[in-house]
């Protein structure tokens, strides 16, 4: 009894914390959802704001859009990233400088990428457009048109996402034993069979971390969306996400009820979006 | 055949192992490369195998060079001294494996059923469904050992691959490997540490020292005949008793004991003795109990018992020798013992260690 005390004693700080920061507001946010939008003349008001947010249609839009986003950039960079690693763990010679280079994306802040993306994909003077234009392919208007705007998110979103894998991949391939690719070589395993059968079965340990820490950036993406499209969600919406649906409800319409019951249904989903996750993960590497 | 000739290898930082080593291998022998750590035994296996390059030099397979045939074109089975199992794969995949890759690839169920064998030869039948963290180190040695088997390669290399059994395990198991490379004519190359090993278990031993082949014999021959003092001192346990003796008209003359010429067999004479000062190699087992002519008389010091023999411990010009006689003789510590000599089976080195008796 007395060790548990002292136990309870020691732990209190990062509880303390844990609960100030982390549990309170979550209660709140749980608490405010169920209460009217004005913040000085607040009741209680049942499940309204949930009825409100759930027969939204641009809440249906920005959900399906977080999910297009997460399906596409998730399995997406993963492949680009494990691909990337893969050749580069090869390449001994300039590893770390390519390392480097890569990782860079990683460190540098959202909002400054997303300028530099706006720049990229500029219609009339951006380099992708010009570059296309050497195969003769008309200039894709990246950041104005509604029917493009999720996908320019999406290679946005890949292309960040790759710095962090390749990093963790490459320290996880660096600790995979030589002798396992010596003895294979001398089997004769081809390097398609050696990675097939030897490396991505000893990665799934860490590619089942990163699909689940991408996963759960991709489903609260917002920066990106509000840098490249300049403070917007794309023309007319459309590529609001759900975290920019609850930003929107909040600081712009005000309706801070909504917002909260938003937020509740956006963190339930990842919620149970990451058990399921983790179950079929730990049945694949168990087996 | 196996022949290698000339075999150079510098690493990266100018570190020379292989010294120009030369070695040869008849078809479906079995050879046990014995010498110290780092001498380079491990090295050369990699480059048997085809997974280092030396620096000069050549390999040839039945004649042919092999320097630029990769290592699954070798038909080699290779064990490592770090062998490495497969962490995710079960006991059967791990010795499954080789089989279901290269260009001999059998088809599942033929793969299994290989593998079977090969299991139940190293004993592993318990174990097929385990992950190899779930096993002993002995008995994922076994699993190692299995999976190079089961390739039933022409060639077959095993660096140290017993270091991790116990003594009765390991005695069945290279039982088991000689019985195994020998009705399946494997050529093999066993690396080992334990000397013992080696001269029970090949039908030749190559000793490497400072990059080289020093001798390469069968095990009597390596054992009886040692081409130098460094593989006389290297073979036998408990090692050679050497003195060094001063040569004095006919006869070696040193504080306690002297040796007469004449008495030596003059055809085993490999050359003249020029010098002032030799080494005398005389093995435990060649110093005889001889109450009635003894060489000379000393006080046992200590007493080891191994078995049938017991080592005696004596001291003889200052140092400590030893000499190996039956248990049942009941010498204890303190007793005064007679010793003689069998002049038969001494050697002779000259002081930079050249055979000359
Ligand atoms: N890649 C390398 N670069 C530089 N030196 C190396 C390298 N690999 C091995 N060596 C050195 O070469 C020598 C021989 O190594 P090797 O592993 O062949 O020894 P070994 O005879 O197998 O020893 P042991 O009996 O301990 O296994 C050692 O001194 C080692 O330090
Ligand atoms: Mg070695």
């Amino acid at each position: 009894m007395r060790k548990s005390l002292k136990a309870w004693f020691l732990l209190s700080p990062a509880l303390i914390i844990i609960i100030l920061f982390n549990l309170l507001p979550l209660a709140r946010t749980v608490f405010l959802s169920f209460q009217s939008s004005s913040l000085n003349n607040s009741h209680f008001i049942g499940l309204e704001n949930y009825i409100t947010v759930l027969t939204d249609s641009r809440f249906h839009q920005a959900i399906y859009n977080t999910a297009i986003y997460a399906l596409a950039v998730v399995p997406i960079g993963l492949i680009i990233s494990l691909i990337i690693a893969a050749i580069l763990y090869d390449f001994k010679k300039f590893q770390v400088v390519f390392e480097v280079i890569f990782f860079m994306p990683y460190i540098i802040s959202t909002v400054a990428k997303g300028s530099i993306f706006r720049l990229l994909l500029n219609e009339d003077y951006g380099i992708i457009n010009n570059i296309l234009g050497w195969f003769n392919i008309m200039p894709i208007n990246f950041l104005d048109d509604p029917e493009i705007a999720l996908l320019t998110i999406i290679i946005f979103g890949i292309w960040s996402s790759l710095g962090f894998n390749i990093v963790i991949l490459l320290s996880g391939l660096r600790n995979l034993n030589s002798q396992y690719y010596k003895m294979a070589s001398v089997c004769g395993a081809n390097k398609f069979q050696q990675f097939w059968l030897i490396t991505l079965p000893q990665l799934l340990p860490i590619i089942t971390f990163l699909l689940t820490v991408n996963c759960i950036n991709s489903f609260r993406i917002y920066t990106e969306v509000y840098t490249i499209f300049n403070g917007k969600a794309g023309i007319g919406y459309s590529a609001i996400t759900a975290v920019y649906y609850i930003y929107d409800k909040f600081y712009v319409v005000n309706r801070y009820g909504e917002g909260m019951a938003a937020a509740v249904i956006l963190f339930m989903l990842i919620l149970i979006f990451t058990i399921i996750q983790n179950l079929i993960l730990r049945k694949l590497t168990r087996r | 055949m196996i022949k290698i000739e000339n075999l150079h290898k510098v690493f990266d930082n100018k570190y020379e192992v292989l010294k120009g080593l030369n070695l040869s291998i008849n078809e479906g022998e079995l050879l046990c490369l014995l010498g110290a750590s780092g001498c380079g035994k491990s090295t050369l296996l990699n480059i048997l195998a085809g997974l280092m390059q030396p620096t000069s030099g050549d390999i040839k397979f039945e004649g042919c060079s092999v320097l630029n045939t990769p290592p699954k074109d070798r038909d080699i089975a290779l064990v490592f001294q770090n062998y490495a199992l497969y962490p995710h794969m079960t006991v059967l995949e791990n010795v499954m494996f080789p089989l279901r890759v290269g260009k001999n690839r059998l088809s599942k169920e033929q793969a299994k059923k290989r593998a079977y064998e090969y299991i139940e030869v190293t004993k592993l039948e318990k174990f097929i469904n385990k992950r190899p963290h779930k096993l002993s180190g002995g008995q994922q040695q076994s699993v190692a050992i299995a999976a190079a088997l089961v390739q039933e390669p022409k060639i077959l290399l095993l660096d140290e691959p017993l270091n991790n059994l116990d003594a009765t395990l390991r005695l069945k198991i290279r039982e088991e490997i000689r019985i195994l490379v020998k009705s399946m004519n494997i050529t093999t190359i066993f690396v080992t540490h334990d000397q013992e090993e080696a001269l029970s278990l090949s039908d030749k031993i190559a000793l490497v020292q400072d990059g080289h082949v020093v001798q390469l014999d069968s095990p009597q021959e390596i054992y009886l005949e040692p081409a130098n003092l460094f593989v006389a001192k290297f073979m036998g346990n408990p090692s050679m008793n050497l003195f060094i003796m001063r040569k004095q008209g006919n006869r070696l003359i040193s504080n306690d004991f002297k040796i007469d010429l004449k008495l030596l067999t003059p055809s085993k004479f490999k050359d003249e003795l020029f010098e002032e000062d030799f080494f005398v190699g005389i093995r435990p087992e060649y110093f005889l109990i001889a109450p009635n002519a003894p060489v000379f008389t000393t006080n046992i010091i200590q007493k080891e018992l191994v078995g049938k023999d017991c080592i005696l411990h004596f001291k003889l010009n200052k140092k400590v020798a030893k000499i190996i006689v039956s248990t049942n003789s009941r010498v204890v510590e303190g007793n005064k013992i007679s010793v003689g000599i069998d002049y038969n089976n001494i050697h002779i080195f000259t002081i930079d260690g050249r055979r000359v008796y």
